[in-house]
């Protein structure tokens, strides 16, 4: 399943990439992309909406408290 | 007093907050107390590079020491422990002030690309029995009745059922004339009604319409990396260890050897670990295509991807497919020969016969009577004609090569324009000739992409001869070939595209696809409609129009320069600081200026892709 968040608060897209690739380590995360231009953040799961939600999330404060997803 | 607190908090208060107390840390340290100044110095730098500091200790925490929040960290502490006290702290400072105007930049130009992209309204107003009402347009449901006042925007795809207008299309074809419509027309999201009121029924729901195909290219078209973006991604990886490794070795090895004192050595290599930062190569070069592709958009033209851009701007051939992109593909029958039958009888069979086609020749054989027999059954054969069975009664319609194939002699006819045998019961009982009408900007089109360099054009058609020799002539392009099956045609544009840097192939998309798909630069046009078109094309063009094409070259040309200019200054920036450095030349602040005042100037660079050039 493919889905697609908006993802704010990013400082460059050296970050962006970094966190991408962090978040495509969880388990259940098949793939993740951040676009940094566009604020996207695309990831392929096996998860259910709401675990990937909670997971993706966790993440994201873990890398930087000033970073937010919001699908 | 939370509001003052906010302030104090947000990026402007801490750059102001931090530069009072090094201001007053300065004063401190020369004029009345030097462990006060320090303290004071110490204020400022938590200040400033509070937020830093913990980002390095995160970046530690996930092992990743060539963070840009880590190297700030360790140069600014590096700098205090050798004495260098303003300096230390004129690092954090500068490198907030540097964030804070690197944010603001990439904040306009996400806005300016967002404005560019707001064509859609979230409302849509609603005719119920009840009356209007305003409602959400992803609420929507397909055949639904919408209202569009003066001065709104369509807020679905639509048919008009009532009213006409005129309607401004810019935002979705980059063309500024507007068109009428009326009841019948089928007008996009994102259109502008100038006058009138309309009423509509909507066909598409809202992340269906052509408004949010298009912001949807727009947004993955980043997916596809230019050849320029990968090269600075590659170039990133490698380059911020090795700054690292030679910072190292500058601090240790000159005192090694006796040649300079630690202190200095170690301030060296603190300043080369600043410069190490690529943060403003890794965000110029996108940000450069990201605003050509939104300034593409603003002009009706959609590039799928960074890697696009530089295989347009260095176009050597371009083909053509003939019908319905170099003419307008409206046919009309313009003579109707009969051989034995009556003219009625015969125009039945073929309109009934070609009910079974979608080439586009046959819209308009089609209409071409009212009395349509049913078909037993149908066989389309691709580059040919059709053939058809009505009980018995054996009708095909088509070109020459389809007469030769079932035995008919196709007697030539006087009239120009393409012709259209028909056979019934292997007999040729007429010839209709239809034409078809060039379009009006073919002929400066081509010329104009010839002054922008382009060396070769075609014309790759299925038609006859003279007709494409006709057009060929009329909009002078260098090669003209003609009567080729869809694979022959595929064949002759792989010996071109094998023949040259980069070739485009433009079509409508009907029957191009995988032509489309071969070509270095596909482009489809006029066919927001064609989702095999939009997949396999690489470029796609909203209008019909073929100015947009030179058009194009030059976005992509413009584009390319400012990505490699980009390039250029980065990296000439830095290594020109990073030699400096080396012989104990760059202090701090210039270090600094490297890596966010570069990241600055070269985002602003890059907004300049926004506004597509013109042509004259």
């Amino acid at each position: 399943m493919k889905i697609k968040y908006t993802i704010t608060g990013l400082d460059c897209p050296n970050c962006a990439a970094k966190l991408a690739s962090q978040m495509s380590l969880i388990d259940g995360i098949d793939s993740a992309k951040i676009n940094f231009l566009t604020e996207k953040l695309t990831v392929e799961t096996s998860l259910d909406e709401q675990t990937a939600d909670k997971l993706l999330s966790n993440a994201a404060k873990a890398f930087d408290k000033g970073i937010k997803i919001e699908r | 007093m939370k509001r003052l607190f906010d302030f104090i908090k947000s990026e402007i208060g801490r750059i102001i907050l931090s530069i009072v107390l090094f201001a007053t840390a300065i004063v401190f340290e020369r004029f009345i107390n030097i462990y006060a100044g320090l303290g004071l110095y110490i204020a400022a730098l938590l200040v400033s590079g509070g937020a830093v500091f913990v980002g390095a200790v995160r970046g530690i925490l996930r092992r990743d020491l060539l963070d840009e929040k880590f190297l700030m960290s360790i140069a600014s502490i590096g700098a205090m422990i050798v004495g260098e006290w303003s300096e230390g702290v004129a690092v954090m400072l500068f490198f907030l002030v540097g964030e804070t105007f690197e944010h603001f930049a990439v904040r306009r130009s996400r806005s300016s690309i967002r404005a560019l992209m707001d064509i859609c309204p979230d409302e849509a107003c609603l005719l119920t029995d009840n009356g209007e009402e305003i409602v959400d347009s992803e609420d929507v449901e397909v055949g639904s009745i919408i209202v569009i006042r003066p001065g709104e925007r369509v807020p679905l795809d639509s048919i008009v059922t009532l009213g006409s207008a005129d309607v401004d299309t810019s935002s979705m074809t980059g063309e500024s004339i507007p068109i009428s419509v009326s009841v019948g027309s089928e007008v996009s999201a994102g259109y502008i009604v100038k006058n009138g009121v309309l009423q509509a029924k909507t066909i598409r729901i809202a992340e269906e319409s052509a408004a949010a195909r298009i912001l949807s290219l727009v947004e993955n078209a980043n997916e596809n990396k230019s050849r320029e973006e990968s090269f600075i991604t590659k170039f990133s990886r490698f380059y911020t260890p090795i700054v690292v490794i030679i910072a190292i070795l500058v601090a240790i090895l000159p005192p090694i050897f006796g040649l300079r004192t630690l202190n200095d050595s170690i301030y060296t290599a603190l300043t080369f670990l600043v410069i190490s930062c690529p943060c403003a190569l890794v965000i110029s070069v996108p940000m450069a295509f990201f605003g050509g592709i939104g300034g593409a958009a603003s002009r009706g033209i959609l590039f799928k991807g960074g890697n696009v851009f530089s295989k347009v701007a260095k176009v050597e051939s371009v083909a053509f497919d003939k019908t319905g992109t170099i003419t307008n593909g409206n046919f009309a029958i313009s003579n109707v020969e009969c051989f034995g039958v009556d003219k009625e009888s015969l125009l039945s069979y073929v309109a009934s016969t070609e009910s079974a086609s979608n080439h586009p020749i046959a819209e308009c054989l089609k209409n071409a009577s009212k009395t349509k027999i049913t078909y037993n059954s149908a066989t389309e054969r691709p580059g040919e004609g059709i053939i058809a069975d009505f009980s018995g009664t054996i009708c095909a319609v088509g070109n020459a090569r389809l007469m030769s194939e079932i035995g008919v002699d196709a007697i030539d006819s006087k009239n120009a324009g393409a012709r259209v045998y028909v056979a019934i019961n292997n007999t040729l009982s007429g010839i209709i000739t239809i034409s078809d009408e060039v379009k009006p900007e073919a002929g400066s089109a081509i010329q104009k992409l010839r002054a922008l360099g382009v060396k070769r054009t075609y014309i790759l058609s299925g038609d006859r001869e003279e007709n494409v020799k006709l057009v060929a002539e009329k909009v002078g392009v260098d090669k003209a070939e003609f009567a080729l099956t869809p694979e022959q045609k595929y064949e002759r544009l792989e010996e071109i595209i094998k023949s040259s840097r980069s070739t485009m192939y433009i079509g409508d998309g009907i029957n191009d696809s995988p032509s489309l798909a071969r070509a270095d630069v596909g482009v489809a046009m006029g066919s927001l409609g064609q989702d095999s078109a939009i997949e396999a094309a690489d470029m796609v063009v909203m209008t019909d129009n073929l100015s947009k094409l030179p058009e194009s070259v030059l976005i992509a040309r413009k584009t390319i320069n400012i990505s490699w200019q980009n390039i250029i200054f980065a990296l000439g920036t830095k290594s020109l600081i990073l030699i400096l450095g080396l012989f104990g030349l760059a202090n701090m602040w210039l270090a600094v200026f490297a890596d966010v005042g570069v990241a600055v100037l070269a985002i602003l660079n890059s907004m300049r892709a926004l506004r597509a050039p013109k042509m004259k």
